[in-house]
C-alpha cells in the first residue's frame, strides 16, 4: 500500500472533531488531513440540533418513522468524501462518541428511565455496589451477510416491500406493522440516495483519477442492485457497517464469515480476468485498514472457516490470502475468530499458530463441535449450529435469525463480601436485600457455602428483574431499521429484529470473578474451618482493614496451592458446582422480549470495573484489585502450567454456556520451532476434545513485559489480548501490567 | 511397582524433550560433573535443600517448623544453617517467599506413574513421557519398571541419557524405550574427562551398540563456548556420529542461567562465563556437522 494512501486511511477516523479541524481541502488532497469539503454538507453540531428539531416536528408519529426520518436527514446533510487515496468512501459523522442520532436516542431512553421502568432503583443499587453491571445494550447486532450480499441495498428494500404487500393483502398490516415497514422504506431509500450523493461527488471530482472512477462505478452497481465482484462486495460490507454503526446506531458485531461469503466472487473475478490476485490483495489491504484505523478498543470481529454442508472445511485459498495480508499489515483489528473443526487443514492451523507466536494475539480459536453442543442445548438444530455466526469476542448465535444482547455482567465474587456484611455492601452501605445471617451462625464451611449460593442467587434474581424490565423498550428507544430488513423472520412477523423479531432473541448474562470467587471460598474452607487459623469475625475485620498489618496471613493464603486452575479436583469440584448453579438459574428463563436468557462465562472488561467496586476478599486480594476474567484462573494463581489449567477449566460442562473463553499465556521458548507449533496445535486439539469453546494465546516472557513497562517507547507495538480484545501493553494501567507480569512469572520454558 | 526412585521434579507440558507434548520426569543423581551443568540440583542422588536468599522475605515462618532449628531469625533477618538441615522439607511448605525449595524426594514407581499420567490426554499420538535427569539409568530398576508400565498403557516413552552407565542398564530398558535422547559432549576422551570428570570411551561404546541394535536415537550436543565449540572437536564429533544410525543431531544453545541455583545449593559455581549465546557459533557448528553427513539441527528449530 502506497504511503500517502496509508496516511489518508490512518487519519480518516482520527478521534478529533472534524469541524474543529480547519485544515483545508487541499491539504487533505495530499493525504494528511481528515477535514471534509465543507460545501458537501453541514457540521455535526448543526445536524444534531436539527435532528432534535425534526423529532419535535414529528412528535406523535411512531418512533420507527421519526428515527428513519432523522436517519434520512443525516444522510442528506452530512459531509462526505471520496478520495483518490482510498477504495472506500467516507462521511463526516464517524465518531462513535458523537453520533448524530444520539441526542434523540438519549431523549427516548430518558423517557423510559424516568416514566416507565419499575426497577430503576434496583438497577442503580446493583451498578453502584458492583454486584453487577447493567446497561441497555445496542451493541451486538449481526446482520445476515449472505442476504445482504445476495440482494444489495435495493434488493433488501424490494424484499421488505414484498413482505409489506403480503401482509397488506392478508389484512394483517397493523398500525405497528405499517410503522415498521415505513421505517425500513425511509431508511433504505435514504441509503440509496446517499450512495448517489457519493457517486455524483466522485464523478465531479474524479479528475481522471482511475480509482475515483472505479469507486463511482462500484457505487453505481450498488445503487442499482447487488454487488457482482470482490471489490463491490467489500464496499457493500463497509458501507453497511458505516451506516449501521454511525447513523443507525447499531454496532455491527461481526463482518461475517468473510472467507466463505466472498470466495465465489473471488473465484469468478480470477476466472473472468476481472482482477488479478494482486489487485484483490490490494482491495483487502484497504478494507482491513479501515478497521485498524477506526481502532475501537474492543476490536472489530470478523471470522473465518467453518464446515460446509457436505462436511468439508470452509477454509479456502481466500482464507489464506486474507490472513497473509492481515499478517503483512501487522494490525490487530479487525480481530480474527477462527471456526475450527476436525476438518480444518493442518496447514491452516500451522499458519495461524505461527502468526500467534509471532505476536498476533488477536487471533482466537473457536471449536465448532463445542459450539454445537451449546447451541443445541438451547434448542437450535444441527444446521443452525453448523452455520452459526461467531460475533463479539467469542459469542455465537444462529445466523440471520438470532439477536443476542449482552446487557448484564454479574460479579461472582461479590457474594463473599455480602456474606461478611449480612447482605450490605460495606463501602456504600447499600443493603442489597438478602440477609444471610451473622457470621457466628456459620458453624461449618457448608453453612458458609450455602450462604454464598443464596447471595449469588439474589444477585442473579435482581439482574433478571431489571433486565426483564428495561429490555421491553429496546425498539422504543432505538428501532433497528437497517438490521430488521436483513432478517426474514422479522419481515414475516413485522417485529423489530433487534428487539423480538428473530427466531432467537436471547439475552446473555455474563460473569466476572468466577475463579477468584472459588479461590476465596477455598481460603475460607482451609484457613477458617480446617486449620482454624482465624474466625470469620476476625477475617471480616482484616478484610475491612484491607489486610493492613496482616501481610503474612495474606501471603500464606496467596501461596496456598488450593486455587482454581491448577488441576486440583477438590477445588475444581466447587467451580463445577457453581458454574452449574449459574447455568441452571439463567438458561432458558424467559426474557423481556420474546426470548430467553443464556449464561456466559465471558467477563469482557468488567473484571476491572467490578473489581474496583469490590473490597478486599479472603483469597488474598486487596480492595479494588481486578477480579478474574473469563473462565481463567485469577491472574498469577495458575502455578501448575497450561495443561493443569485446561484440566480444571474443562471439568466444567461447557455445553451449559453460550460463551466459554480461556486465556492461555505461554513463554516464547515453549512455542519456538517445529515442536512449538505441535505443542500449540496439541493444546488446541486437547482443549477442544474436552469441549472447551474458545481459546486465545498470549506469548510472552516476564522479562519482555518488565522491559516494556520500563521502556514503553521501545514496545509501541506490543499487543496483549486482555479478554475479548487486544490492547497495547504500554497503554494498560500499571496495575494491569503488573498482573500480566505476575502471570508471566509463573510460566517458564 | 513398589520400587522407589529419587526424583527431582516432574515437568508437565514439556515440548523440547522428545516429540509432541510430554511430561518429563527428572531423576536425581549423575555420574558426570559437567562444568556447565544447568541442573546442579540433579547431580547428587540424595535430596538437597536449596535456599534462594534473594527471594526470602524474612517472614520467619520456617523457624518454628524446623525440627533441627536450622532456620533462625535474628533481628528480623533470616539465617539458614545448612549443616543442621536433614532435608525433611517442612520449611518449604511454610515458606511465604518461595525461597526454600527441597530438591529431591523418594517416590515409588506407582506414584511416579500417577504423576506422569496426569497429562495423558495431552500426549495424543506423538507425545508421551520422557525420563531425564541427572542420569536416569543410575536407577535402572526404577526406570525399567516405570517404562514398562507406561508401554503397557500404550504411552510413548523417551529416555534422556548421558550414556556413561553400564551397557546392561541400557540394554534392559531398550525394549521399553521408543526413543533415546543421547547426550554427546566431546569427541576427545581426555578433554571429556577434563570437562565432565569422566572419559568418553564407555559413552561412545554404548552409543555404538545402541545404534547397532537399531534403537531410535536423537543426539543432543550442548554447544558450550570455550568447551566443545572448536572446529576440531566439531569435525571429530561429526566424523564419529556419521558412522551411526541416528534420527538427528540436535545442537542446543547454551544459556548461563543456572548461577543462582549453585548459590542456593551452597555449591561451587563451575559454569563458564558467557553473556549470551552466539548465533554464528551455532550456525558454524551446524555447518561442520552437516558437512560430515550428520543430520544436524538447531535446538531452536
Amino acid at each position: 500500500m502506497d504511503k500517502q494512501d496509508k496516511d489518508y486511511i490512518w487519519s480518516k477516523f482520527k478521534k478529533t472533531s472534524i469541524d474543529s479541524d480547519l485544515r483545508t481541502r487541499n491539504e487533505q488532497k495530499k493525504g494528511n488531513n481528515i477535514g471534509f469539503d465543507q460545501s458537501t454538507g453541514l457540521d455535526n453540531e448543526t445536524i444534531k440540533e436539527n435532528v432534535l428539531k425534526l423529532a419535535e416536528e414529528l412528535k406523535g408519529l411512531p418512533h420507527q418513522v421519526v428515527k428513519a426520518r432523522a436517519f434520512e436527514y443525516v444522510t442528506e446533510n452530512v459531509r462526505i468524501d471520496v478520495s483518490p487515496h482510498d477504495w472506500f468512501v467516507t462521511f463526516g459523522c464517524w465518531d462513535r462518541n458523537d453520533r448524530p442520532l444520539s441526542p434523540l436516542m438519549n431523549k427516548w431512553s430518558t423517557e423510559v428511565d424516568n416514566n416507565i421502568l419499575k426497577t430503576g432503583k434496583l438497577l442503580n443499587k446493583q451498578n453502584h455496589t458492583g454486584a453487577a453491571a447493567m446497561w441497555t445494550d445496542f451493541d451486538h447486532s449481526v446482520p445476515d451477510w449472505d442476504v445482504i450480499l445476495a440482494l444489495g441495498f435495493p434488493g433488501l428494500r424490494e424484499r421488505a416491500r414484498r413482505h409489506r404487500s403480503k401482509h397488506e393483502a392478508s389484512g394483517e398490516l397493523s398500525y405497528e406493522g405499517k410503522a415498521y415497514f415505513d421505517g425500513i422504506e425511509i431508511t433504505y431509500t435514504a441509503i440509496l440516495k446517499m450512495l448517489e450523493r457519493f457517486r455524483t461527488y466522485a464523478l465531479e471530482h474524479e479528475q481522471s483519477n482511475e480509482r475515483v472512477t472505479a469507486v463511482a462505478k462500484c457505487l453505481d452497481t450498488l445503487i442499482n442492485g447487488a454487488p457482482a465482484n470482490t471489490y463491490e462486495v467489500l464496499q457493500l460490507i463497509y458501507l453497511y457497517f458505516m451506516f449501521s454503526e454511525y447513523i443507525d446506531r447499531f454496532q455491527v458485531r461481526s463482518l461475517g464469515n468473510i472467507d466463505r461469503i466472498i470466495y465465489p466472487y473471488y473465484v469468478q473475478d480470477l476466472k473472468d480476468g476481472r482482477y488479478t490476485e494482486n489487485q484483490i490483495r490490494d482491495f483487502f489491504d484497504y478494507f482491513l485498514m479501515q478497521w485498524a484505523s477506526i481502532d475501537n478498543y474492543w476490536g472489530q470481529p470478523v471470522y473465518f472457516g467453518g464446515t460446509r454442508k457436505d462436511g468439508e472445511t470452509e477454509i479456502n485459498e481466500l482464507s489464506y490470502l486474507i490472513l497473509e495480508e492481515y499478517d503483512k499489515l501487522g494490525i490487530y483489528t479487525p480481530k480474527v475468530q477462527l471456526k475450527i473443526a476436525q476438518n480444518t487443514p493442518q496447514k491452516f492451523l500451522n499458519m495461524t499458530c505461527d502468526m500467534i507466536r509471532r505476536g498476533h494475539s488477536s487471533l482466537v480459536f473457536i471449536s465448532e463441535e463445542s459450539v454445537r453442543r451449546s447451541l443445541m442445548g438451547i434448542g437450535a438444530n444441527q444446521e443452525e449450529a453448523r452455520t452459526c455466526d461467531i460475533w463479539g469476542c467469542y459469542e455465537f448465535t444462529p445466523k440471520g435469525n438470532g439477536n443476542c444482547t449482552a446487557p448484564a455482567y454479574i460479579n461472582v465474587l461479590k457474594p463473599i463480601e455480602l456474606i461478611f456484611n449480612n447482605g450490605v455492601d460495606p463501602s456504600s452501605g447499600i443493603d442489597l436485600g438478602r440477609h444471610t445471617g451473622v457470621l457466628d451462625t456459620f458453624k461449618t464451611f457448608d453453612d458458609f457455602y450455602s450462604a454464598y449460593l443464596k447471595q449469588l442467587d439474589s444477585i442473579i434474581e435482581n439482574v433478571i428483574s431489571c433486565t426483564n424490565d428495561f429490555e421491553q423498550y429496546l425498539s422504543f428507544i432505538s428501532p433497528a431499521q437497517m438490521f430488521s430488513a436483513t432478517v426474514e423472520n422479522s419481515l414475516k412477523t413485522m417485529r423489530d429484529a433487534f428487539h423480538n423479531g428473530c427466531d432467537y432473541n436471547p439475552t446473555m448474562i455474563l460473569h466476572a470473578g468466577f475463579a477468584t470467587a472459588i479461590d476465596a471460598l477455598m481460603a475460607i474452607k482451609k484457613f477458617v474451618y480446617e486449620k482454624n487459623e482465624l474466625t470469620l469475625v476476625q477475617f471480616k475485620e482484616i478484610l475491612n482493614d484491607n489486610w493492613n498489618g496482616h501481610e503474612r496471613l495474606r501471603l500464606k493464603i496467596l501461596h496456598d496451592k488450593n486455587k482454581f486452575g491448577n488441576g486440583i479436583e477438590s477445588v475444581d469440584l466447587y467451580a463445577e458446582a457453581i458454574a452449574r448453579f449459574i447455568a441452571n438459574k439463567i438458561n432458558l428463563r424467559p426474557n423481556g422480549r420474546n426470548g430467553f436468557y443464556i449464561a456466559s462465562l465471558h467477563s469482557a472488561r468488567t473484571f476491572i470495573s467490578l473489581g474496583q467496586k469490590t473490597g478486599a476478599t479472603p483469597d488474598g486480594r486487596f480492595a479494588g484489585e481486578e477480579i478474574s476474567k473469563n473462565t481463567s484462573p485469577t491472574m498469577g494463581m495458575d502455578i501448575n502450567g497450561v495443561t493443569a489449567m485446561i484440566k480444571s477449566v474443562t471439568r466444567i460442562d461447557t455445553a451449559q454456556f453460550l460463551d466459554f473463553p480461556l486465556d492461555v499465556m505461554m513463554h516464547p521458548a515453549t512455542v519456538q520451532g517445529e515442536n512449538g507449533l505441535t505443542a500449540m496445535r496439541t493444546l488446541l486439539e486437547t482443549y477442544f476434545e474436552k469441549h472447551g469453546i474458545a481459546i486465545h494465546f498470549n506469548i510472552f516472557d516476564a522479562e519482555t513485559l518488565l522491559d516494556a513497562q520500563a521502556h514503553p517507547d521501545k514496545y509501541q507495538g506490543l499487543q496483549v489480548r486482555v479478554c475479548g480484545w487486544n490492547v497495547n501493553f504500554t497503554e494498560l494501567s500499571r496495575k494491569e501490567q503488573d498482573m500480566f507480569i505476575r502471570r508471566a512469572r509463573n510460566i517458564s520454558e | 511397582m513398589s520400587t522407589t526412585g529419587n526424583i527431582l521434579e516432574v515437568k508437565r507440558f514439556s515440548v523440547h524433550d522428545g516429540p509432541g507434548v510430554r511430561t518429563t520426569l527428572f531423576l536425581k543423581g549423575c555420574p558426570l560433573r559437567c562444568r556447565w551443568c544447568h541442573n546442579p540440583e540433579s547431580i547428587a542422588q540424595q535430596p538437597q535443600q536449596a535456599y534462594y536468599s534473594h527471594k526470602c522475605i524474612n517472614c520467619g515462618e520456617c523457624v518454628p517448623v524446623c525440627p533441627r532449628k536450622a532456620h533462625t531469625l535474628t533481628n528480623g533477618i533470616h539465617h539458614f544453617d545448612r549443616e543442621k538441615c536433614l532435608t525433611c522439607g517442612e520449611c518449604e511448605m511454610a515458606c511465604l517467599g518461595n525461597a526454600l525449595r527441597l530438591h529431591g524426594k523418594k517416590i515409588t514407581v506407582e506414584e511416579a506413574l500417577k504423576l506422569v499420567l496426569e497429562d495423558q490426554d495431552f500426549y495424543r499420538i506423538e507425545g508421551g513421557v520422557t525420563l531425564s535427569g541427572g542420569e536416569p539409568l543410575i536407577q535402572p530398576k526404577f526406570c525399567f519398571e516405570l517404562l514398562t508400565a507406561l508401554k503397557r498403557k500404550g504411552i510413548n516413552t523417551a529416555l534422556d541419557t548421558c550414556g556413561c552407565v553400564d551397557w546392561a542398564a541400557i540394554e534392559k530398558v531398550m525394549p521399553e524405550t521408543d526413543m533415546f535422547l543421547f547426550d554427546f559432549k566431546h569427541a576427545d576422551s581426555a578433554t571429556h574427562r577434563m570437562l565432565t570428570g569422566q572419559g568418553n570411551e564407555l559413552i561412545i561404546a554404548n552409543l555404538q551398540r545402541l545404534s547397532d541394535c537399531g534403537a531410535k536415537i536423537e543426539i543432543r550436543i550442548p554447544l558450550v563456548p570455550g568447551c566443545n565449540d572448536s572446529d576440531a572437536n566439531l569435525q571429530a564429533t561429526g566424523k564419529l556420529l556419521s558412522r551411526l544410525q541416528l534420527k538427528r543431531v540436535k545442537v542446543l544453545p547454551y544459556h548461563a542461567m543456572a548461577r543462582s541455583k549453585y548459590l542456593a545449593l551452597g555449591m561451587d559455581d563451575t559454569t563458564p562465563q558467557v553473556d549470551h549465546s552466539d548465533e554464528t557459533a551455532m550456525l558454524r557448528a551446524l555447518t561442520i556437522l552437516r558437512e560430515n553427513g550428520v543430520n544436524a539441527i538447531s535446538g531452536r528449530e
